[in-house]
């Protein structure tokens, strides 16, 4: 015989166990991502505002907490102007020739020829991804030195006729930085563009088919439709990639000549540990945080993120 | 009874002595041996430690300082001191000696600092303005036997304005190195080209005249170059800054000074230079070793460098005759010339140096050990093996130094040579008016825009400029 009193009581150890579960399952599944999240993105972000406020200088010393950083920002910096257009330009560059366009072609080709072939030619596009950085700058220095021995130079002067060797790291420095990231950016978007393909319900393309659609009308209306996700994410995750990424570009031209491929990016690595202000370059790092989380938000907004994450309403099969 | 007892008292008596005596024994022995041993036991190693950049053109620099040890070890003994040091070298892969010097600031602000480093000498009042450096003038008075007889131009170079803060370790000269053959071959006469180095040490030689020459040679022969200098942040390049007049500290104040018509007027010569065709407009991208081999293997007229080049690469890597006259039969150098007929004619010296902790615990063995590290002999292997000059006056007259043709011939050019500034920030402020050649060189920057963005950079990110 129990009482509504117990089978009140019961209820809510009921309420109470599935809330420690919940907690639980909540530590568990959750946890190690809050941890890292905290470690390495909330405690450098702190650590960067901080240290954005001293005059950290080349001894690593803080002599006084100042706000002297972001006035050099604002007022006396002309640089900055120079480097956030050089930056748009790369980025933007990368993105829209190779990252995702480049990347959608491959995979759009791969998909369509043999599998064997396919696969063969996948593999080629992945192996400067493979190739560890600084064994892939050398190769793209051997291949665009100003000198005879250079690749580009000995094709061009022996099959086409070309006098003099170009030297193509002074006259089309930011065409280089975007070309050598491209090659490597392409692969990723290839491999997912190339994914979400495979998925398309193969009667899909047969319908299209005996409906009469062409080549380019079942990728208008069948292939491109299916890839909005992936472009999206691919468009948001290699934008934020490009604007914090600098070691190719270091490789290649060291930023230069002058300042003409320092990006954002490296214009903070060179002020920070080239120049020893560390204080300046943790002040400007700072915008770049900003500016990352920014971009993240609109593209969130912008690709609508939202409800293209959600549950399928209805099941395609 | 009576008389065994007599015996036992005898033999009790004997025992007696024989165990005294073997105790006494046993003493005296532990004693001695105790004695002996006392030195040993109270022996104390004091371990010093030097940072020292890996650096192909003077392992001696550190090398010297561990053969000071011995030395420094048997006056120890012979003064009776329990002290014995030993070094150990912390070797850094630094590309240069700025680099090096960044690397070590921060080295000494985590509390990680060795007992002495050695380091170019315009670097020293950056670790003297953040207290990591000693201050040496009362040592160096203390140890004429030592320092005494260093030549005193040296010294100017070791000072910050408070006193002294390092010992010269070397010096050397900055030159345009010139290449003769390629000189007649675009049609100047012997007479002509072997009496440049005179002509620009009495200021009749010009820079511009340097831009003409190297251009006919462009013109008129296969080589592609005809004036190169460092594709990093060096000194070289300032030679030509000096000889425009630019000293870059202002005598009174010690502060950084920039003129910026001064400034201009250098850059321009790097713009006439590159707009004639003379300098690769991709000097400042090009590899280091691959822009030496062109000037060694006949592709360039001249070369902006410092004698040790000669010893250190010129001679085993490229095979250039290490015979005096075969050498000069070929090629030559000339002081930085004059901007102007009538003017003065500039070279540079980079001396390296060598400089002790503030914070270590054995100032004075430290001191000790540099001094010996200087000695003429050991500076003297230096100077001979890679071809830098010396430091004293007497290793001019060892026969290994006399044999050292090149050091002989480029002392020459301490008569009219100059320093860099020892300000804390001309490392700096040398990074952005390397950058202001790279922007005229790569077509991006006129020379006066050059100046002005050498003004502007640093007034925004160094302090205490003064701009004219």
């Amino acid at each position: 015989m129990t009482t509504i009193a117990d089978e009140l009581t019961i209820e809510r150890r009921g309420h109470a166990g599935a809330a420690a579960r919940r907690r639980t399952n909540f530590v568990i599944f959750l946890g190690p991502a809050i941890l890292l999240t905290v470690l390495f993105f909330v405690v450098p972000v702190i650590i960067d505002i901080t240290v954005s406020f001293t005059d950290l200088s080349r001894s690593l010393r803080i002599s006084e907490f100042t706000t002297e950083q972001y006035e050099k920002v604002f007022r006396t910096d002309r640089r900055l102007s120079q480097v956030i257009g050089l930056t748009f330009i790369y980025v933007f560059g990368t993105l829209a020739i190779f990252n995702v366009t480049f990347g959608l072609i491959l995979a759009i080709t791969t998909t369509a020829i043999r599998n064997v072939s396919g696969s063969f030619f996948r593999g080629v596009w992945l192996l400067p991804r493979m190739s560890p950085s600084v064994l892939y700058i050398l190769l793209w220095l051997w291949a665009v030195s100003p000198t005879e021995a250079g690749l580009i130079n000995q094709v061009l002067m022996q099959a086409f006729g070309l006098d003099a060797p170009l030297d193509l790291l002074t006259s089309a420095p930011i065409a280089l930085i975007i070309i050598s990231n491209g090659f490597i950016g392409a692969s990723m978007g290839m491999i997912i563009f190339t994914a979400a393909i495979r998925g398309i319900p193969e009667h899909l393309f047969h319908a299209a088919a005996v409906d009469g659609a062409g080549t380019f009308a079942t990728i208008r209306f069948i292939t491109l439709p299916a890839l909005r996700w992936p472009i999206s994410f691919v468009t948001i995750y290699q934008t934020l990639s490009l604007l914090v990424s600098f070691e190719y570009i270091l490789l290649l031209t060291k930023g230069g000549p002058f300042y003409d491929t320092t990006v954002y990016a490296l214009y903070v690595y060179r002020r920070a540990f080239e120049s020893g202000q560390y204080g300046y370059g943790a002040a400007l790092a700072l915008f770049l945080i900003v500016i990352g989380v920014i971009v993240a938000l609109l593209g969130w907004r912008f690709f609508d993120m939202e409800r293209l994450l959600q549950r399928p309403r209805i099941e395609v099969h | 009874m009576k008389a065994c007892r007599g015996w036992e008292e005898i033999r009790m008596f004997h025992w007696k002595i024989g165990t005294a005596a073997l105790l006494s024994a046993a003493f005296a022995a532990g004693s001695a041996a105790l004695l002996a041993a006392t030195p040993l036991v109270a022996q104390e190693t004091v371990k010093l430690e030097l940072w020292s950049r890996q650096d192909p053109s003077g392992p001696l620099r550190p090398g010297n300082v561990i053969k000071a040890t011995e030395r420094l070890n048997k006056e120890l003994e012979a003064e009776g001191s329990p002290k014995r040091v030993e070094v150990a070298v912390r070797e850094s892969p630094a590309k240069g000696f700025d680099d090096d010097a960044l690397q070590l600031l921060k080295v000494f602000g985590v509390g990680e600092g060795p007992d002495m480093f050695i380091a170019a000498h315009e670097w020293i009042c950056a670790f003297q303005e953040d207290g990591f450096a000693l201050k040496l003038d009362d040592y160096i008075a203390k140890y004429p036997q030592h320092f005494g007889t260093i030549f005193p131009s040296l010294w100017s170079s070791a000072k910050c304005p408070d006193g002294t803060y390092a010992i010269p370790q070397d010096a050397e000269a900055r030159m345009f190195f010139y290449n003769k053959k390629l000189l007649r071959e675009a049609g100047y006469d012997a007479a002509f080209v072997d009496a440049m180095p005179e002509r620009a040490l009495s200021g009749d030689l010009t820079l511009d005249e340097v831009l003409e020459i190297a251009k006919q040679v462009v013109d008129k022969t296969k080589a592609q170059y005809g004036v190169l200098h460092r594709p990093n942040k060096g000194p070289d390049y300032i030679m030509v800054f000096q000889a425009y007049g630019s000293d870059f500290v202002d005598p009174t104040t010690g502060k950084l000074l920039l003129e910026r018509d001064k400034l201009a007027a250098a850059f321009g010569w790097f713009e006439r230079g590159v707009k004639e065709g003379v300098i690769p407009a991709n000097n400042t991208a090009m590899e280091f070793d691959a822009l030496r081999k062109e000037f060694y293997t006949g592709n360039a007229a001249f070369f902006m460098y410092g004698i040790w080049d000669l010893g250190s690469v010129a001679f085993p890597t490229y095979g250039l005759p290490q015979e005096e006259k075969a050498f000069f039969a070929d090629w030559g150098w000339i002081a930085g010339p004059a901007p102007q007929k009538g003017g003065s004619p500039v070279s540079l010296t980079h001396p390296i140096v060598y400089v002790i902790a503030a914070d270590t615990k054995e100032p004075e063995l430290a001191v000790r050990l540099l001094g010996h590290a200087s000695a003429a002999d050991l500076n003297t292997d230096h100077a001979v093996t890679t071809t830098h000059l010396g430091i004293k006056p007497e290793q001019l007259e060892d026969p290994r130094y006399a044999k050292a043709w090149p050091l002989a011939r480029a002392t020459e050019l301490l008569k009219i040579t100059k320093f860099l500034p020892n300000n804390s920030q001309f490392g700096d402020l040398n990074g952005i008016i390397y950058a202001g050649i790279q922007g005229i060189e790569s077509g991006r920057l006129s020379a006066e825009q050059a100046a002005d963005f050498v003004i502007e950079e640093a007034s925004s990110s160094l302090e205490d400029v003064i701009v004219k």
